[in-house]
């Protein structure tokens, strides 16, 4: 009796906590069994199962295209936030740099702005300067955005670099752009590993920033948002879970590498 | 002959404080120069400045002649073995040690019959395709004096890099880093705040105190003629007599002390008579002896500690004068114990005036 209450509080959290888990992972497991369900409609009881909502999707052009763009679209954000970050990252972790607590804070401000402001302030702006909106507005809205985390990511690794291995390089003869190529970089690619993976799955699931910024050829999420407004149906559901699994795919595989690299 | 490394009053402050203080230094080829003294008094900050990441508030450094002060640490033909090695993490041995061979554009083969050369000198041929954090602190170590030697330079810098090592392992590594000065003939300059390693090591000692030279010279010169009490304390242990000048004759000082007259080499000082000095005495320069010796000087004491030390034994013997002096002994040549009376003395030669 006595141990049962002593173990109360940590048989309690430890309920809580499965409860939890089920409330995360239930809504996503019965969207994916539902992408299964014989019918155009979805409800309770699944009755027959089926796998044909799936060939709809990979045939449909819609899809297809969307998804290529969304991905063109998180790569090239990808790139130009990875540069950007890590270019501000070193401004701000040198010595001999003024205002760089400046710096630093206006880089981070994307990370805490709402996403609604942030796009209609883009929007505004992009009008304010002439440019049309479309792929670059997005690509601009989605870098300014993942910038703060690829800096903060790749400044904190820099934090723990200890200085004299850019000593040693240059002491052996290296410039210092080959030093930054030869040793800052490769003892950054586990931060950069994780800031680009981020950049790519921020983007893809954007939006709001999207929604103010693009044009006529929309995006994965943009396109899955038309659909739902026709009413959903299980090829919605086929949809989500070919995107939810591949996300997972490549968050889990990135988790896997940047422990790798750590130990 | 040209010295291979030259500071020309060389100054280097940060801001109110300096760090280095007009240092002249010359140093010849081939030879294992120690800079000690210590923390703080401005010895890395040299060594730096040699290297190229620091360059002097004012003055001149040359290398084999030439002024180097506007060089880049990559355009110095000079190479540093940092105290916490710096190995890069995420290269093998075999390619931290080609890292700077690579840069002088030397072709692979070469580089691999080099690196090979290297790893083979400090028994490390089978440790070439390891990854740093897969070594121990001493094979850390000897990969990281291997990096710096690989690109063959005139001069190598090390800053105290056995400081991370057990005592076991340093002693080792002493006498390791002393041979392999000697195989490959380079000028080695290494920092130390370790009197023992500097002794054990060096052919030129530089003694530095608040980022000046105080002296510089061999290991047994400095340890037997300290020109200051600074050396004299810092190298070794010394008893220091206070006393006024009587006479000087053949390069000994009669020195009145607290009543008594003793005599000490004037150690290339130019005492006059009536001038207040210092006398520096080693523990192990003093004889005790039960009975007063009737062929040199000596003076009367009564045994105040008796500390067994091993090889050695220390005795704090007290004078009538009043002052008390260290002397070490064999134990088995001296049974007394403490409360006994003995008679103390020294060489004249052993004991030194000092300058300061
Ligand atoms: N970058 C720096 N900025 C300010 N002061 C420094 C800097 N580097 C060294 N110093 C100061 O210069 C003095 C000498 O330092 P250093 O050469 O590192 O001494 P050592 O290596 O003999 O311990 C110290 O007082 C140290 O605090
Ligand atoms: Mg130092």
């Amino acid at each position: 009796m006595r141990t049962y209450f002593n173990d109360l509080p940590k048989t309690a959290l430890g309920a809580s906590y499965w409860i939890f888990a089920v409330y995360l992972v239930l809504p996503l497991a019965l969207m994916m069994a539902m992408s299964f369900k014989d019918a155009n409609f979805i409800a309770f009881p699944i009755g027959n199962w089926t796998l044909s909502w799936y060939g709809k999707v990979v045939q449909d052009k819609q899809f297809l295209e969307a998804s290529l763009y969304s991905i063109g679209i998180a790569l090239a954000t990808t790139v130009s936030a990875t540069i950007i970050g890590v270019w501000i990252a070193l401004l701000v972790s040198a010595e001999n740099i003024w205002g760089k607590a400046v710096i630093f804070a206006l880089a981070c401000l994307p990370a805490v702005v709402p996403g609604l402001i942030n796009a209609i302030s883009m929007r505004i702006f992009i009008r304010a300067v002439d440019i049309p909106t479309g792929t670059f507005a997005i690509i601009l809205a989605h870098t300014v955005h993942a910038v703060p985390f690829v800096v903060i990511m790749v400044l904190t690794r820099l934090r723990s670099m200890p200085a004299n291995l850019v000593d040693a390089a240059r002491d052996l003869g290296a410039d210092p752009f080959i030093a930054f190529l030869r040793v800052t970089i490769p003892y950054l690619m586990p931060a950069l590993f994780g800031g680009m993976i981020f950049c790519v799955l921020t983007s893809i699931d954007d939006f709001v920033r999207t929604f103010f910024l693009g044009g006529y050829q929309p995006t994965l999420p943009m396109l899955i948002f038309a659909k739902v407004q026709g009413g959903m149906s299980p090829e919605i559901n086929a949809m989500a879970t070919i995107v939810l699994v591949v996300t997972t795919a490549v968050g889990v595989y990135a988790e896997h590498i940047t422990r790798r690299s750590r130990s | 002959m040209q010295p291979v490394v030259h500071f020309k009053n060389v100054n280097k402050s940060y801001g109110a404080l300096t760090a280095v203080d007009d240092l002249d230094l010359a140093i010849a080829p081939g030879q294992f120069v120690t800079l000690l003294g210590p923390s703080g008094c401005g010895k890395s900050t040299t060594l730096r400045m040699l290297g190229g990441f620091d360059s002097p508030t004012t003055g001149e450094i040359y290398l084999e002649g030439k002024p180097i002060s506007h060089l880049p640490p990559n355009k110095r033909n000079v190479n540093i073995v940092f105290q916490d090695y710096a190995l890069f993490p995420h290269l093998t041995v075999g390619r931290n040690i080609a890292f700077g061979l690579e840069l002088k554009g030397m072709g692979s083969a070469a580089i691999h019959r080099r690196v090979g050369e290297l790893l083979a000198l400090v028994s490390l041929e089978d440790h070439a395709e390891r990854m740093p954090a897969q070594l121990s602190g001493g094979q850390r170590q000897r990969v990281a004096l291997m990096r710096a030697l690989a690109p063959d330079p005139n001069v190598l810098l090390l800053d105290e890099p056995l400081s991370a090592l057990d005592a076991k392992l340093r002693q080792q590594m002493q006498i390791e880093l002393k041979s392999i000065q000697k195989k490959t003939g380079k000028t080695f300059i290494f920092v130390t705040h370790d009197q023992e390693e500097a002794l054990t090591m060096s052919d030129v000692i530089v003694v530095m105190n608040k980022g000046r030279i105080e002296q510089m010279g061999g290991p047994d010169e400095l340890y037997a003629r300290p020109r200051s009490r600074f050396v004299a304390n810092f190298i070794g242990q010394s008893n220091f007599l206070e006393g006024t000048v009587a006479s000087v004759s053949d390069g000994i000082a009669a020195v009145e002390w607290r009543g008594n007259l003793v005599r000490a080499d004037v150690n290339g000082t130019s005492p006059i008579p009536g001038d207040h000095v210092t006398v520096a005495l080693r523990p192990e320069a003093v004889f005790c002896l039960s009975r007063k010796p009737e062929d040199r000087p000596s003076l009367k004491a009564r045994i105040d500690q008796r500390v067994f030390k091993g090889a050695h034994t220390s005795l704090t013997v007290m004078l009538d004068n009043g002052s008390a002096l260290v002397a070490q002994i064999d134990p088995v040549a001296l049974s007394h114990i403490e409360g006994d009376d003995v008679w103390v003395g020294w060489r004249d030669s052993d004991a030194v005036l000092l300058a300061k």
